[in-house]
C-alpha cells in the first residue's frame, strides 16, 4: 500500500475509487487497474493478506480449544452471526459480530458480514452458476419487478472472461438452462449422485444433476499459475482462508493481480459515509471516507466511483449521499432507491438415505459439495402456483459411525473400529424470491452507528409465492427420491430469517426506464453517469443461481464500458 | 517433593496467610482456569478416573493421559448452558456420595472393579437424574475430546487436512471401514 498523504487534494485524488474489496470490488479493481487507472479501494476493515493473515488455516481439529465449537458466550452474544454455517471457531475473526455493527430489523434479517479486506469472497461457498435467458428474462414474462435491460447474449462474454481468470470447474452439460462455460475439470458426482442422476434423466427426461460448479482450481491452468495460486488441495476447510490460493477470493486473486499493475491503492479502516456530488459539474466528484479508528473524516477525489459495497452497504452509502440534487439520496430520481429488495429462499430442506451401492463409498474430499439441480419449474412457461423456480443442492455421502454404547477397553476398541453408515442424502432449495416495493433497505431517522452513520433498516419477508414454492419444493423432491428408492425421507423448513441464505440482492436495480429503475445496462446510475454499482445491490430479479459469478462479469463489463467512457470523454 | 518445589509452597503459603487467610483451610482449586465452574482439586481427580474408566489406557492412551477431564471441563465450561453445569455440579456431588456410601471411600480411591461397578450402574442409567446428567455430559464429551485428540487423530484414525484427492467412487473393500 502506497503511503496516503492526506493533507494534500493532488495525494487524495486518483482516477477510480472502488467502494469495497470483497468479491465484485476485487474485480473492479482488477480491471481499472489493469487498464491503467490509478484506483484507490477504499475497505471499511481491517488488512487481510493472502496467505498470512489466515492464522487458522494450517491447524488440526485438536489445535482449537473447543475442538471447531463456538463457545456459548459467543452465540449468546451474538445470535444472528452464530446462525451462520461457516461460522465456527476456525473462521470466526472473518465475521462482523452482532454487537459491533448494529442495525434494525424492521423484520427478521439475519445479515452475515465479513468486514475485512476481501469480504465475504474469503467465506463464500464458491458456487459458481451462469445465469440464461430464462432468468434474464423472468420479470418481463410475468410482469414482477422490472425488466433487465441486458439478455444473456450481453454477459456471455465477460463470463467466459472472469471464468478463465477465477477458474472455475464444472462441466459441458449442454442445459439451456445453466448455460455451460469456460471450466476447468469438474468434481466428480459420487455413485448415488450419480446414480440419482441417471434415474432422474429416465424417469423424468427434463431434470438434471450435473456435478456442481464451483471456483476452484481443479486443475490449475498458468493464468493462475501466475497469480501465485495452485490447484485445489481437497481441504474444504475454505472458511479459513486457503494458503494454496485453491479456491477464488479477492485476496488470493484480483487484488495481489491489480497490485502487481502498481496503480492500486488499498486503503483499510476506510468507512465510507458519502459519495460527494457535485451539482454545478453535474456529477460525483469523490467519497468522504471516515477513518474506522481515528474518526477522522477525509475526502478522496476521482472520476469514476465503483459502488461495491456489498448490497445493503451499498444501498445505505447510496442513501447516505444526499445533496439539494438528490434529496433522497444518490441518483434517486425514482424514489425506488432501497426498494425491491430480494433474497434468495433456502428455508426447504429434505434429507434421505439410501441402501443401495454399498460397495462404495468417497475417498478424500469434495470442494464443489456433490451436485446441482438446475431450476425445472415454470422454465419454458407458467406451470404452478408461483411464479419462477428453485435450484436444488444435493449430495450424497457415507459416515464413519462409532458404536458408544458401554465403556472401558471395549467403547475404546468400538470407537477406534468404526462401520460405514448408509448413505446420507441432502438437499436444500434454492429458490427465487419476487422483489417487491415494500421490501425495502432505508436509513433509520434516528439512530446512527459509532461513526455517525445512519443505521441501515432491513425489511424483509417471505411472501405467499415463497410458501408455495416450498411445498412444491417439498413435495417434488419427496417424489424424486421416493421413485428412486431413497428411504427414511424427512422434509425440514429451517424457518430460517431471510439473510441467512447470504444472496441480499436489489435496491439499485438496474433497468431500462430511468423512473422505474436506478442504473443502466453498464449498471452506471441513470442520474449520475461516473456512478456505477455492481454487486448484489444492482439485482434486477433474483433467480436462482448463486450470484456471485454474475456480479463479477457484470463488474467487469462495467469497468470496460467506464473506461471507453472515459477515454471518449463522456464521463 | 524436591527443594524448589518445597520452598515454592512455603512462598505461596505465607502469601495467603498474608492476604487470604480463609483460602488455608480451602481445597485447591481445579488445575486450569474456568469461568463459570468451581471445580476442587478432588473433584479434578475423581473427574479424571471417571473420564480413565470410560477410555482406560490400553495398549494405546487412555483418558487421563490424554487429558481428557480437562477437556470435559472445558467444553463444560465454556460450550454448556447454565442448566448443563449445575447438574453436572449437582450429579457429580452425588456421585461421589453414592460412592463413599456404597464402598467406603472416594471414587479415585476405590478399586478397579469398584470403579467399573459404579460407572456400570451409570451407564445402565441406574441413578438419580442429576447423576445421570453429570454422566452423559461426562461420557460425551469424553469421546469427543478422544475422537479430536492428536492421539487418535495422527496415529489410530487419521485426519488427513491434506487430502489432495476425491474419489467418488472408492471401493469400500479398500478402506479400514468395515
Amino acid at each position: 500500500m502506497a503511503n496516503l498523504n492526506l493533507k494534500s487534494v493532488e495525494q487524495r485524488t486518483f482516477d477510480a475509487i472502488v467502494i469495497g474489496s470483497g468479491i465484485s470490488g476485487g474485480w473492479a479493481a482488477k480491471e481499472l487497474t489493469e487498464k491503467g487507472l490509478k484506483t484507490l479501494v477504499l475497505e471499511r476493515g481491517r488488512d487481510v493478506k493472502h496467505p498470512v493473515d489466515y492464522p487458522t488455516t494450517n491447524k488440526m481439529p485438536y489445535e482449537f480449544e473447543h475442538r471447531l465449537e463456538v463457545p456459548l458466550a459467543i452465540k449468546e452474544n451474538e445470535p444472528i452471526v452464530s446462525r451462520c454455517y461457516a461460522f465456527r471457531e476456525d473462521s470466526m475473526h472473518f465475521f462482523v459480530k452482532d454487537s459491533e455493527q448494529p442495525y434494525v430489523q424492521e423484520k427478521p434479517f439475519d445479515w452475515i458480514r465479513g468486514y475485512q479486506v476481501g469480504g465475504k469472497s474469503l467465506l463464500w461457498a464458491r458456487q459458481t452458476q451462469r445465469w440464461s435467458d430464462f432468468d434474464f428474462e423472468g420479470p418481463a414474462r410475468d410482469g414482477f419487478a422490472v425488466d433487465w435491460p441486458i439478455r444473456y447474449k450481453d454477459i456471455a462474454p465477460w463470463y467466459s472472461y472472469v471464468e478463465k481468470f477465477a477458474g472455475i470447474s464444472g462441466n459441458t452439460d449442454g442445459l439451456a438452462e445453466l448455460p455451460d462455460g469456460d471450466f476447468l475439470p469438474a468434481y466428480p458426482l459420487n455413485s448415488v449422485e450419480a446414480y440419482f442422476k441417471e434415474q432422474l434423466k429416465t424417469q423424468y427426461g427434463n431434470r438434471h444433476v450435473i456435478s456442481a460448479r464451483c471456483a476452484h482450481l481443479s486443475k490449475p491452468n498458468p493464468i493462475h499459475l501466475e497469480q501465485g495460486r495452485a490447484q485445489c488441495q481437497n481441504r474444504t476447510l475454505c472458511q479459513r482462508g486457503c494458503p494454496f490460493g485453491g479456491y477464488f477470493s479477492s485476496n488470493s486473486s484480483t487484488l495481489p493481480w491489480a497490485a502487481r499493475t502498481g496503480h492500486l491503492t488499498l486503503h483499510p479502516f476506510a468507512v465510507v459515509d458519502s459519495i460527494i456530488y457535485d451539482e454545478k459539474a453535474g456529477k460525483a466528484t469523490g467519497v468522504r471516507v471516515i477513518d474506522a479508528n481515528t474518526r477522522e473524516v477525509t475526502e478522496f477525489y476521482a472520476q469514476i466511483i465503483f459502488v461495491n459495497a456489498s448490497a445493503v452497504n451499498t444501498n445505505q452509502i447510496l442513501l447516505n449521499s444526499t445533496s439539494d440534487r438528490f434529496p433522497e439520496g444518490l441518483g434517486n430520481d425514482s424514489g425506488l432507491l432501497g426498494k425491491y429488495f430480494a433474497f434468495h429462499n433456502y428455508r426447504a430442506r429434505i434429507t434421505a438415505e439410501y441402501e443401495g451401492l454399498l460397495e462404495y463409498t468417497t475417498d478424500g474430499r469434495n470442494p464443489a459439495a456433490g451436485g446441482y439441480i438446475p431450476r425445472f419449474r415454470n422454465l419454458h412457461r407458467q406451470e404452478t402456483n408461483f411464479l419462477r423456480g428453485y435450484a436444488g443442492a444435493l449430495n450424497a455421502r457415507r459416515y464413519e459411525v462409532e458404536d458408544r454404547s458401554g465403556f472401558g477397553a471395549s467403547l475404546k476398541k468400538q470407537l477406534l473400529n468404526p462401520k460405514w453408515s448408509n448413505w446420507k442424502i441432502g438437499s436444500h432449495m434454492m429458490g427465487e424470491t419476487i422483489p417487491k416495493e415494500e421490501s425495502q433497505v432505508s436509513l433509520s431517522k434516528s439512530r446512527t452507528d459509532k461513526w455517525g452513520v445512519p443505521l441501515v433498516n432491513i425489511a424483509l419477508d417471505y411472501d405467499e409465492n415463497d410458501r408455495n414454492m416450498m411445498a412444491d419444493y417439498h413435495e417434488q423432491f419427496t417424489e424424486m427420491f421416493t421413485k428412486v428408492g431413497f428411504s427414511n425421507i424427512k422434509t425440514i423448513d429451517t424457518g430460517q430469517a431471510p439473510g441467512l441464505d447470504i444472496h441480499e440482492m436489489g435496491g439499485v436495480r438496474m433497468g431500462h426506464d430511468p423512473k422505474t429503475s436506478l442504473l443502466n445496462k453498464y449498471n452506471q446510475l441513470h442520474a449520475c453517469k461516473n456512478v456505477f454499482v455492481t454487486d448484489g445491490a444492482c439485482m434486477t430479479s433474483t433467480s436462482t443461481q448463486n450470484p456471485s459469478l454474475t456480479y463479477m462479469a457484470l463488474t467487469a463489463r462495467a469497468a470496460d464500458f467506464a473506461v471507453s467512457e472515459l477515454k471518449k470523454r463522456n464521463l | 517433593m524436591d527443594r524448589r518445589s518445597v520452598i515454592k509452597n512455603l512462598v505461596l503459603f505465607s502469601g495467603a496467610v498474608v492476604l487470604l487467610p480463609s483460602c488455608i483451610t480451602e481445597e485447591k482449586k481445579a488445575s486450569i482456569r474456568l469461568e463459570n465452574l468451581a471445580v476442587s482439586e478432588g473433584q479434578e481427580r475423581v473427574l479424571a478416573e471417571v473420564a480413565e474408566t470410560i477410555l482406560p489406557a490400553t495398549d494405546t492412551a487412555g483418558a487421563k493421559e490424554l487429558g481428557l477431564h480437562l477437556f470435559v471441563l472445558k467444553m463444560l465450561d465454556d460450550c454448556h448452558n447454565k442448566q448443563d453445569q449445575k447438574a453436572f455440579m449437582t450429579g457429580l456431588a452425588q456421585f461421589e456420595e453414592m460412592v463413599k456410601k456404597q464402598y467406603g471411600s472416594a471414587f479415585p480411591d476405590c478399586s478397579l472393579e469398584q470403579r467399573q461397578e459404579a460407572i456400570a450402574a451409570l451407564n445402565n442409567k441406574k441413578a438419580p437424574q442429576d447423576v445421570l446428567t453429570f454422566y452423559s455430559i461426562m461420557k460425551n464429551e469424553t469421546i469427543k475430546g478422544y475422537l479430536n485428540s492428536e492421539l487418535v487423530m495422527t496415529k489410530l484414525r487419521v485426519y488427513e487436512l491434506i487430502p489432495g484427492r476425491y474419489d467418488g467412487y472408492y471401493p469400500v473393500s479398500k478402506t479400514l471401514v468395515s
